[in-house]
């Protein structure tokens, strides 16, 4: 199966062209040029648009902006196309590319979406990480100094493992089906909801 | 074919029209009762619905029209100006479309789509004119002298729209969001002399309106709840006359001044029947497309110059002109 994945939740957007399990093709720009690397991908591959699959897409948490970016993207290739979509967890995704390492992507206003039974949005400061737990991923980055200060351990900064990689989204994408039956997780309602609440 | 799509503030919205301009579909999904809660438009709010609806009323005007994307030989969106986030929604989606089907992309200005809305079949209006384009986001007079390429900027309001000024002004006067046509409908019954309010003289060929909505406040303050009840209509009536007023004194102004002979009337306000029947020489744009719509993002389509592949793989939204 030839499954174009991509996931532009996060600031660094990731996609990979992956042909029953075989990566074909890896690429990592933003969200707003990630058509750039679908394009290159299938060019170096030597594929046609028209033998695609399915696709993989990120659906979060991470930034709003860049989770709808990703989602229209694939809801457009999908219609054009008439090719499937699974949504991954981006924190599912990066906790595959991590084995045994605790996700926590950058929320910003000093919170982070971590993986812990189920997705949640919470201050660093509340993470309580078991000692010598691997934390990766935009928030583990950016809040290091208050985690590895709670017991964690961090990869150094350029250590890949802290971006999702879309090798794994292709590699954990299941139940392929209409684009639109892939919903957003967003985890934090809109600023206007909660003032009126 | 030409397929239009439009998400730069709270319509999601896509149509379908000939390569000669005759509209095949025109579908817009309104979010303005999801938006009446707050009282104006949610940006948040409005990128997630955008993102609901994008596709399943893209698929509609596809399947209105009777035509499939086999058919659609250009994609049109507006890149801009609008809302970053619910302009993105349309742009990612429409650039996927087009590169899966390897088709040219028009990157739209919304404001060439409003006044590309008379360019449409069956009445299309020709150029050189002046065009006065009046929204709940934009009010100004453009010199427009040919389909393509943009018009030279004459004057535009330097605080709130036309539209936004109904809008505020129907929400003083207890109408709910976006109140402007029900403003319009009361001010019928209503006496549009029985109320002075100001209209701000701008130097130039600019407009403003916040002066006339802390004028409306006033007065509606000094009324009792009962009394302003009892005078709702000719407040209505006068708050309108006074906008219609400084609309049509600007555009004739302009007229005379860049010398045209003809002018024409475009954007969400063009459907305020006083404006229409007070500019009664200009060309209005059709009802159905004086709001956000996407058929007049497929005609501004058709006169530009799109975008070929791989071109538009890395285009971006804008949120303002400027």
């Amino acid at each position: 199966m030839l499954i174009l994945a991509f996931d532009t939740a996060t600031d660094v957007a990731t996609s990979a062209l992956v042909s029953d399990g075989e990566v074909l093709g890896e690429r990592r720009s933003r969200a707003v040029t990630v058509l750039e690397d679908i394009d290159a991908l299938l060019r170096q591959a030597g594929a046609h648009t028209r033998e695609l699959e399915g696709i993989a897409v990120g659906i979060g948490p991470g930034s709003f902006t860049g989770v709808r970016i990703g989602l229209a993207t694939a809801r457009g290739l999908a219609l054009a196309l008439g090719v499937p979509v699974a949504g991954v967890s981006t924190l599912d995704a990066l906790a595959a590319g991590a084995l045994g390492a605790l996700p926590v992507v950058d929320a910003r206003r000093g919170e982070v979406f971590v993986l812990e039974d189920e997705p949640r949005v919470l201050a660093p400061a509340e993470l309580r990480p078991s000692p010598g737990t691997l934390c990766v991923g935009s928030g583990a980055v950016r809040y290091r100094s208050v985690l590895e200060a709670a017991g964690a351990e961090i990869p150094a900064d350029q250590d890949e493992r802290h971006v999702p990689r879309a090798r794994f989204h292709a590699q954990l994408a299941r139940d392929f089906g209409p684009a639109e039956a892939v919903e957003p997780m967003y985890l934090r309602v809109p600023d206007a909801d909660k003032t009126r609440k | 074919m030409i397929l239009g799509i439009e998400t730069s503030c709270d319509e999601t919205a896509a149509a379908v029209i000939t390569p000669d301009g005759r509209i095949l579909s025109n579908v817009v999904s309104s979010q303005a009762d999801l938006h009446a809660r707050y009282g104006g438009v949610v940006p948040e709010v409005a990128s997630r619905r955008h993102l609901e609806l994008v596709t399943p009323v893209v698929q509609e005007a596809l399947r209105d029209s009777g035509t499939t994307l086999d058919d659609v030989d250009l994609v049109g969106v507006t890149a801009g100006p609008g809302l970053i986030g619910a302009l993105l929604v349309g742009v990612a989606a429409a650039k996927a479309i087009a590169w899966a089907r390897r088709l040219p992309l028009a990157a739209v200005d919304h404001l060439q789509g409003h006044v590309a809305s008379l360019y449409l079949e069956p009445d299309p209006v020709e150029p050189p004119f002046l065009c006065l384009l009046a929204s709940g986001g934009h009010t100004m007079l453009l010199d427009v002298q040919e389909r393509n390429g943009k018009p030279r900027v004459l004057g535009a309001t330097l605080d709130d729209a036309a539209g936004e000024a109904f809008d505020k002004g129907a929400r003083l006067l207890g109408f709910g969001y976006p109140g402007g046509a029900e403003l319009d409908h009361v001010a019928r019954n209503g006496d549009p002399s029985a109320y002075a309010f100001p209209v701000a003289r701008v130097p130039g060929l600019d407009f403003s309106f916040s002066g006339l909505k802390t004028a409306l406040l006033y007065a509606v303050r000094k009324l009792t709840a009962e009394e302003g009840e009892r005078r709702r209509a000719d407040l209505a009536a006068s708050y309108q006359r006074a906008i219609v007023r400084a609309l049509v004194e600007r555009t004739r102004q302009a007229a005379e001044q860049i010398g045209a002979t003809r002018i024409a009337v475009v954007g969400g306000v063009a459907a305020n029947s006083e404006l229409r029947a007070a500019l009664a020489e200009a060309r209005a744009a059709p009802l159905a497309l004086c709001t956000d719509n996407a058929a007049m993002i497929a005609s501004a389509a058709r006169f530009s110059n799109p975008i070929h592949y791989p071109g538009y793989l890395g285009l971006d939204a804008y949120a303002s002109t400027a």
